[in-house]
């Protein structure tokens, strides 16, 4: 009789013990946020969140790593993720950037994914910090009715969670929404929820457990255009005689409500405020100061709705599509313009040269789906190399031009996804022996020498048959 | 990382292209008439081939840059 029982309480045991092995392999809960506010911002097609998370440790071991979490559907169209930590004291804040990674972990509930934060000190028992995410979402507005006239306004859905999503409980949090009217079709309540003008306010929601989700839908209208690129190929050609130049192809859509109906001049260009609110008028592009030789043309020629605004620090082209764009409605153009060469190619420290210029493209508040970067290096350059700030995917290509002989390389870099805040600088290395920029002059030299060398050879030799 | 580092430009400053262009183009097509009529004036015998083989290279040279610096004040930059 007794080994049963002992064997039941052996068993008892191992499996308690293996429970409370599995629980421990969970991320790691003695973090604890105790104050979170989120403000999400909806007035542009670009869903920008700004997170201020208080967070604790609650542990016994400090830790350097603070984990994010976000559903699968939205992971998917997030652009990008920063973080920042306050430093110093009242007057001389300044603000750190942290690096954050995606980070894959295992057994996870509901196929959440995950952004580990690593912080530049680590955070001991006791001590809490205060950090400042920003994260972007893409294409995360769905327009509702799908399809709208020429003189309905723009309304979209939009889908979050009154909670914030988080591995860490959670002691006090309050989001903010701001929509770029004051009309709101309907919203999901998740008491206690104010709406006062733009404003709404979900919260304070106190003491949620982890991983609490409250799903909520606003529906509300936004009439700015949703200018999407859906390809943008950017070629820069470096020529050491002093130029740089630069040509962008774009594909352009209206990401917003799809047009339906008629397109009626007549009403667009009477009542621009009734009709066609939502429709893509112009776009604003912002090029380095000291630019020339701007052009801007499509397949049929030169498009002369633009125009460029020039200062020292900056240029401006605004441009005008042939045709005001309406949903789903698209455009493709050319921008092409000039540089001059030492703003942008410098000399590293070991002897190698590198080309300083911006990644994304230079139109304000658009979307690209996909951009390619092509970095075309003069002949006889050696050993390419990019640095880029974010994760991209890179491939060598050859190019043949101007007085080539054996052909130029092409750094080409594909980013997916992206939003005005990726319009940070990249960096290309590569080496060059300023000698070989002789060879183009010489090749035209021999070239001449050539024709004066068959002048003298037809000159002496004799043809004649009888002498 | 930028604010130290030394801007790379051309070994030519670029406003001299199109002055340099039409001054070594001019010098090259004299050298190259002056070839020419060399070719044309000089009887079969009293032909120097070693003289006829400078001329023309310096000809060639002047020519050569000449037109380099054609194209890129056309803005061709090749």
């Amino acid at each position: 009789m007794e080994s049963p029982i002992r064997a039941t309480r052996i068993l008892g045991f191992i499996f308690f013990s293996l429970l409370f092995f599995v629980c421990r392999s969970a991320p790691s809960h003695n973090l604890l946020i105790s104050n979170a506010e989120r403000r999400i911002d909806l007035t542009s097609h670009i869903v920008k969140v700004y997170l201020t998370l208080k967070v604790e440790n609650a542990g016994s071991t400090p830790t350097s790593e603070i984990l994010l979490a976000f559903p699968p559907t939205q992971v998917d169209h997030l652009a990008t993720v920063e973080a920042l930590v306050t430093k110093g004291k009242r007057k001389k804040t300044t603000l750190v950037r942290l690096d954050v990674k995606p980070t894959e972990l295992p057994d996870v509930p509901n196929g959440n994914k995950y952004f580990t934060i690593y912080l530049a000190n680590p955070l001991s028992s006791g001590e809490s910090t205060t950090l400042e995410v920003l994260y972007m979402f893409t294409h995360s507005l769905e327009p509702f009715p799908a399809e709208i006239g020429q003189s309905e306004s723009q309304l979209v859905y939009y889908r979050d969670s009154a909670l914030i999503l988080s591995p860490y409980h959670i002691k006090q949090q309050t989001t903010f929404i701001k929509t770029p009217s004051t009309k709101v079709e309907s919203f999901t309540r998740v008491e206690p929820t104010n709406r006062a003008g733009t404003e709404m306010k979900y919260g304070p929601y106190e003491d949620h457990p982890p991983y609490s989700f409250s799903p909520i839908l606003i529906h509300f209208e936004n009439n700015s255009p949703f200018p999407v690129v859906e390809e943008l190929v950017r070629e820069i050609e470096i020529s050491h005689w002093g130029n740089l130049q630069v040509t962008e192809q774009y594909t352009l859509v209206h990401g917003g409500a799809r047009h339906k109906g008629v397109f009626s001049r007549v009403d667009y260009q009477s009542r621009p405020t009734l009709s066609g609110a939502s429709s893509l008028r112009q776009l604003l592009a912002r090029l380095p100061p000291r630019v020339h030789s701007v052009y801007y043309r499509d397949e049929i020629g030169n498009i002369s709705s633009s125009h460029l605004r020039m200062d020292s620090r900056k240029s401006e082209l605004e441009i005008e599509p042939r045709y005001p764009l309406f949903g789903g409605w698209k455009a493709t153009f050319v921008i092409g313009y000039g540089l001059p060469l030492q703003d942008f190619l410098f000399e590293s420290s070991d002897d190698r040269r590198y080309l300083n210029f911006t990644f994304g493209c230079p139109l304000l508040e658009t979307v690209v789906d996909k951009l390619t970067v092509k970095v075309v290096l003069p002949e006889g350059s050696k050993d390419p190399s990019a640095v880029v700030p974010f994760p991209v995917e890179q491939h060598l290509e050859a190019k043949y031009s101007y007085l080539d002989v054996v052909g130029r390389t092409v750094v080409v870099i594909e980013k997916k996804n992206l939003v005005p805040a990726h319009n940070s600088h990249f960096q290309v290395y590569y080496t060059f022996k300023p000698i070989f920029m002789l060879a183009e002059p010489l090749m035209l030299a021999s070239a001449f020498f050539l024709f004066f060398v068959a002048c003298v050879a037809y000159l002496h030799i004799d043809l004649s048959i009888r002498k | 990382m930028a604010s130290a580092a030394k801007a790379i430009s051309s070994p030519v400053p670029n406003e001299w292209y199109p002055t340099l262009a039409v001054v070594m183009l001019s010098v090259g097509l004299v050298v190259a008439a002056s070839f020419f009529i060399y070719e044309a004036t000089c009887t079969k015998r009293n032909r120097c081939i070693v003289k006829e083989l400078i001329t023309s290279g310096v000809a060639s040279l002047f020519l050569g840059f000449g037109s380099l610096f054609l194209l890129l004040s056309a803005g061709v930059y090749v």
